[in-house]
């Protein structure tokens, strides 16, 4: 099997695909994202519980592909705990490693799992799907 | 000009037509019900054309424009010839499939509907014959009323016998469907239809390059299909409308070369076609298309089909030989497009695994949401195959699904 395929799937996407981080209908939090590709029909909802300025908790759930899910999962998790402002500089971090060359720009691991995404243009959207959908919700 | 003698339908010869494939050798396209690879001859067509022949049409008077005008026109004859029309008066030119069903709606029904009227389509239509009809039934207060389909993906016929009433003022179905391949009988469908008095259109996208067409036969009243799907150019397509209905539709587009004679208070409009074709149209693209016909009517259908259905049959069985993999679409008559779809891999992880071995497929909803809704599932994967395309192509294609199977589980 192709090599650059294996860096895509490793093993961050495949756990994160099948058993995804807090993965669960949360109807009645504070805010709820839709993140829809109408190209595809992937689509998920976030939950997010906001106080204080700062995400309490957060949830997702839908459909989508490996990539998508998985990195929906990843955000879920590095978002959680966190404040808005440190989930704005999370959300410029993770889509700045997938559209980008990393060196120099020491990124965490879970993140880089999706910078293999660049080979596979056609992927790019599903990994940035719910991030960007995230950031525009931070960004107000 | 139909060619008595026709060429043997042999994939590994035809592949050498297609300039393509001498650029991606290794490359598996199994992506026809989409956009089909252009011949050799379509391709310098339309080059020829803009290098050696271009010039507007209907309006100069000068040897090129003569010429380009003879070629331009000669199209219509081949399409009437390709799908039965009784004349090139029946043939409009239009940009597409959707651009034909468009005129149709706006131009043809829209007037003789009214509220409670009722319009029928299939429960497995393309967005294309589903939204026009729905847009239009909104605007009249009218009803869009589904033929719905069985389990294996076939019309439900006496339920259809059952919606057509008095309120009925048009049927609009597929011929093959584009996503789980199902060949509707639209000579069943045209014939209860017409009992009632109800004319019907019917979307061909997915026929014509394949199966024998014979609109005369068929008796339908509307028929559209793609330059693209047949070999040909996009931008382009055939509208072929009865005589009387087109001799009384209004034209929807004014402008340019539609016209008899205009004055500041009035315009008379030219007869159809010419009426529905205001504007410069795609001639480069008719042209391409003349050819893309032109490279079809050297085969024998009844080949093709007999060809299609043994590559079509061996996929479907290989397929089954993949863990967990389900086919969606088992009508009894099918064409070669097999939608598939595994429990707990996303069909853009499957083409993700296929493209990375050049082996392209389509996936998602094929523009039938509302049939993805019907089977309960958000997409498949979908291989769709012509007579280019080989056995050893579906035995790359069930060996990468295999690895991919073993590889994500």
């Amino acid at each position: 099997m192709n090599d650059k395929l294996k860096q895509l799937y490793k093993d961050v996407i495949l756990k994160h695909n099948n058993d995804p981080f807090h993965y669960d209908k949360k109807e009645n939090a504070t805010h709820v994202l839709e993140a829809y590709n109408p190209l595809c029909g992937d689509k998920f909802k976030v939950f997010i519980e906001v106080e204080n300025d700062a995400i309490q908790s957060i949830h997702f759930h839908g459909y989508g592909c490996a990539i998508s899910k998985a990195s929906t999962s990843v955000m879920v998790q590095a978002l959680e705990n966190q404040s808005i402002e440190d989930a704005k500089e999370l959300c410029k971090n993770f889509l700045f490693a997938l559209h980008h060359e990393s060196e120099g720009h020491p990124s965490r691991e879970d993140f880089e799992a999706f910078a293999a995404a660049r080979e596979f243009p056609g992927r790019l959207k599903c990994a940035s799907l719910s991030w960007d959908e995230m950031s525009r919700f931070l960004e107000g | 000009m139909q060619l008595k003698y026709k060429i043997m339908v042999d994939p590994l010869i035809i592949r050498q037509d297609f300039p393509i494939f001498r650029h991606h050798p290794n490359l598996a396209y199994l992506d026809n019900a989409a956009t089909m690879q252009k011949p050799e001859t379509v391709i310098q067509g339309v080059a020829n054309f803009y290098r050696k022949e271009n010039a507007n049409i209907h309006r100069g008077v000068y040897q090129l424009a003569i010429e380009a005008t003879e070629k331009y026109e000669r199209v219509r004859h081949r399409a009437a010839s390709l799908i039965g029309a009784p004349s090139t008066k029946n043939i409009v030119y239009t940009s597409g499939t959707t651009a034909g069903i468009n005129l149709v709606v706006q131009s043809f029904l829209e007037k003789r509907l009214s509220k409670d009227d009722e319009v029928l389509i299939t429960a497995m239509e393309h967005h294309a014959n589903l939204i026009p009809w729905q847009m239009v039934c909104k605007k009249t207060g009218a009803q869009l009323v589904v033929i719905p389909m069985n389990e294996r993906g076939e019309l439900d016929m006496d339920a259809f016998k059952e919606r057509l009433s008095g309120r009925t003022k048009m049927v609009a179905a597929v011929h093959i469907s584009n996503t789980l391949g199902s060949i509707n009988p639209v000579e069943d469908i045209v014939d209860l239809a017409h009992k009632r008095g109800v004319p019907v259109l019917i979307d061909g996208a997915q026929s014509v390059a394949h199966y024998p067409i014979d609109v005369k036969e068929m008796d339908c009243d509307f028929f559209v299909f793609s330059g693209h799907k047949v070999f040909g150019p996009t931008g382009v397509g055939i509208l072929y409308g009865k005589e009387e209905h087109l001799s009384s539709m209004a034209p929807v587009f004014f402008g340019g070369d539609m016209i008899r004679e205009v004055s500041f208070e009035d315009t008379i409009f030219a007869e159809h076609p010419q009426k529905f074709e205001a504007g410069t149209t795609n001639i480069a693209g008719i042209i391409g298309l003349g050819y893309a016909m032109m490279f079809l009517q050297q085969y024998n259908k009844k080949q093709i089909v007999k060809y299609l259905d043994e590559l079509g049959g061996y996929a479907r069985q290989e397929l089954k030989s993949v863990k967990s993999l389900k086919i969606v679409g088992k009508a009894k008559r099918k064409s070669p497009i097999i939608s598939f779809h595994f429990k707990n891999i996303h069909p853009h992880d499957v083409a993700t695994f296929l493209g990375a071995e050049n082996i392209a497929i389509r996936a998602g909803h094929h523009c039938t949401q509302p049939l993805m809704d019907i089977f309960d599932i958000p997409g498949t994967s979908r291989a769709s195959f012509t007579f280019y395309n080989t056995f050893e192509e579906v035995d790359r294609m069930v060996k990468v699904l295999k690895e991919m199977k073993k590889f994500l589980s």
